[in-house]
């Protein structure tokens, strides 16, 4: 074998980094279901690529900037989030939610999985737009400007969501139901309320997610099987309902995904991610950042 | 007078016989090609469901993963008469001992986390074999397929389906069988005790993590058989439909549709699920409805009777029954009887 070059291994870092960002909005929303809920949502993959389609769908029917639809799908998702919550999710009986949540979105999953089949047949999709398909050059290495939106879209959500969480009353109350649901609503939060709300968000956040997606990959209804098993590495390396701790994780997984991608391959990098996944539940199964949370699940 | 249980116990044994004699007799009564496919079908459908129950069932551990178990059980078996020039039986056992092996060392890592955890780690495992299957394209043939050599060269398709409907017919009977001795036995009260309360099963001295383990192993290696079998009867795997997500998500659908806590629960979730799916693949060919109606159906499981159909039917029929005596009616009836 020989050692790859210094500009390559940069390279490999660099998209590692802008890839990691995305990995840190993606699996967010995960962390925010997980504490609000204790469930984890399967379908999180699914509606993002739900987002995905919609972006295509209103790009090229409209011919909407792929950008400015997450400025409707969010919102439309917000919404829907909320109706999962109330309508579905909170009718599963208290004491096995856990593993009943995750059939449940899992066939959420399905549903949407079938539909875009049915609707969209199964063909690769794309949006392009001139603007996203050039590349900068620094130091010797190319940053491919799709990526680079992406990322600042990701940065730029993920302080937001970071605001609101710390600055807000609201975020103070949706911290409080996440750390401790009965002492939450012993000092009059609504946590019904702000579990619907916090699903929501995390729905808003795949809307987000959903729209950098259709800008720099190809996409089809069954692709949510492989990020499955991305973000769910992510988020029990992270420890789960640690957001601070996805975030780190998802940007060191990405930059190792990166490493690794251009030295050893695809195959390789993807595998990757179960290693961590399985070294994590090994060796510390609270996750890098995990408390308390995450011991019994 | 035969007593109401009696009649119960009675009536049980008839339907059992009955229903065995039927399942005996179905490829004969069943010379269409077709019709047998789909019979071995829903026998290797109720097969796994049954042994994924062992863990899910006893334990409330759900896996979504047993299409792990079920790929690698049959690429080790199709690798064994390919590579190793092993007879079918030896490659199917040793398979299936090696998937029982990996799945223990699997569970080590799972077993230390409960419920979500657990569902994410079966998860991974699928997608991840199924990257290794793609990948190891010397070995396995990757996406294009791995042609598994017949037990009986000699056979035409449909005579093969006779054959393996009663070979999955006996792997039904023996997971049956082990399911119903666990059931009884010491080991599956520790293991309802898991299910109902780990940590106080623990506290009581149940030695939780190795019985986990076992039972987490026992299930793979069922699985594993049944996916060997499958290889050798189908001759041909293909990792997108081997380690396919969907297949596990099914095993769970059909174990909880009929009920995960029963001993024909599964078998009869299979008896359902398996034909519904088939007609659906029928009825709107390569479009995608299948998947909906899948998704559909284990959604509505989920939230509105997710302890399966034999208890809801039996709440049913016990509503409907006017007479549901208490014990103490029904002592003094019998010492009318005797008085009389």
């Amino acid at each position: 074998m020989t050692l790859p070059s210094a500009s390559l291994l940069a390279q490999g870092l660099a998209l590692g980094v802008l890839t990691g960002g995305l990995y840190a909005l993606l699996s967010s929303g995960l962390t925010l279901y997980f504490g609000v809920m204790r469930i984890v949502m399967v379908a999180h993959p699914a509606f993002l690529f739900l987002a995905a389609y919609g972006t295509y769908f209103l790009h090229v029917t409209t011919g909407m900037d792929p950008l400015l639809t997450m400025f409707i799908t969010a919102p439309v998702f917000f919404l829907l989030g909320i109706g999962i919550q109330r309508l579905l999710v909170a009718r599963l009986a208290p004491e096995s939610l856990a593993t009943m949540s995750v059939l449940l979105t899992f066939a959420l999953a399905l549903l949407i999985e079938g539909g875009l089949g049915v609707v969209a047949t199964g063909s690769y999709r794309s949006v392009t737009v001139d603007y996203a398909s050039s590349s900068l050059r620094m130091f010797g290495v190319s940053f491919p400007v799709d990526r680079l939106i992406g990322f600042g879209i990701a940065a730029v959500t993920l302080a937001a969501l970071f605001l609101l969480l710390r600055a807000t009353r609201f975020g103070r109350a949706l911290r409080a139901t996440i750390q401790h649901r009965t002492a939450a609503r012993l000092v009059g939060i609504d946590t019904e309320r702000v579990t619907g709300i916090g699903f929501g968000l995390g729905l808003a956040t795949a809307a987000i997610g959903g729209a950098v997606l259709a800008l720099i990959t190809t996409f089809f209804p069954a692709a949510h099987w492989g990020w499955i098993g991305k973000l769910m590495a992510i988020i029990v390396v992270g420890g789960l309902g640690s957001i601070q701790g996805a975030a780190i994780a998802a940007l060191l997984l990405g930059v190792v995904e990166g490493v690794v991608l251009v030295t050893a391959g695809a195959t390789p990098a993807a595998l990757l991610f179960y290693l961590f996944l399985f070294a994590t539940l090994l060796l510390r199964p609270q996750g890098l950042f995990g408390g308390r949370l995450a011991e019994r699940f | 007078m035969p007593n109401d249980s009696d009649r119960a116990v009675l009536l049980r044994r008839l339907l059992f016989v009955a229903g065995a004699a039927v399942l005996l007799a179905f490829p004969w009564l069943m010379p269409n090609s077709y019709f047998r496919y789909a019979g071995v079908l829903v026998l290797m459908y109720a097969a796994l469901s049954t042994s994924w129950s062992l863990v899910g069932g006893f334990t409330g551990y759900v896996s979504l993963g047993h299409a792990a178990f079920f790929g690698i059980g049959a690429y080790a078996t199709a690798l064994g008469v390919i590579e190793l020039r092993l007879p079918h039986v030896v490659a199917l056992l040793g398979a299936a001992l090696l998937t029982a092996v990996f799945a223990a060392l699997v569970g080590i890592a799972a077993v230390r986390v409960r419920g979500a955890s657990f569902v994410i780690v079966s998860i991974a495992l699928v997608a991840m074999m199924n990257l290794i299957a793609q990948s190891a394209r010397g070995l396995t043939g990757g996406s294009s397929g791995l042609r598994v050599p017949a037990l009986l060269e000699s056979l035409d398709r449909t005579s093969n389906h006779l054959v393996f409907f009663y070979l999955f017919l006996a792997l039904l009977g023996v997971v049956l069988l082990t399911w119903w001795v666990i059931d009884r036995s010491r080991f599956g009260a520790g293991l309802k005790a898991i299910r109902e309360d780990e940590d106080k099963a623990e506290a009581l001295g149940v030695p939780t993590a190795a019985y986990k383990v076992f039972v987490f192993g026992l299930s793979a290696f069922f699985t594993a058989l049944a996916g060997g079998l499958y290889g050798i009867w189908f001759g041909n795997l293909d990792p997108i439909f081997v380690f396919s997500i969907i297949v596990g998500a099914n095993l769970v659908l059909m174990a909880l549709l009929g009920g995960a806590r029963h001993l024909l629960g599964p078998t009869l979730g299979a008896f359902i699920v398996v034909p519904a799916g088939e007609y659906f693949l029928i009825a709107f060919g390569e479009t995608q409805a299948h998947i909906v109606a899948s998704g559909l159906l284990l959604a509505i499981v989920v939230l509105f009777m997710p302890d399966g159909i034999i208890p809801a039917v039996r709440g049913l029929v016990r509503r409907f029954r006017p007479a549901a005596t208490s014990i103490r009616e029904q002592s003094q009836e019998e010492l009318r009887e005797v008085r009389r």
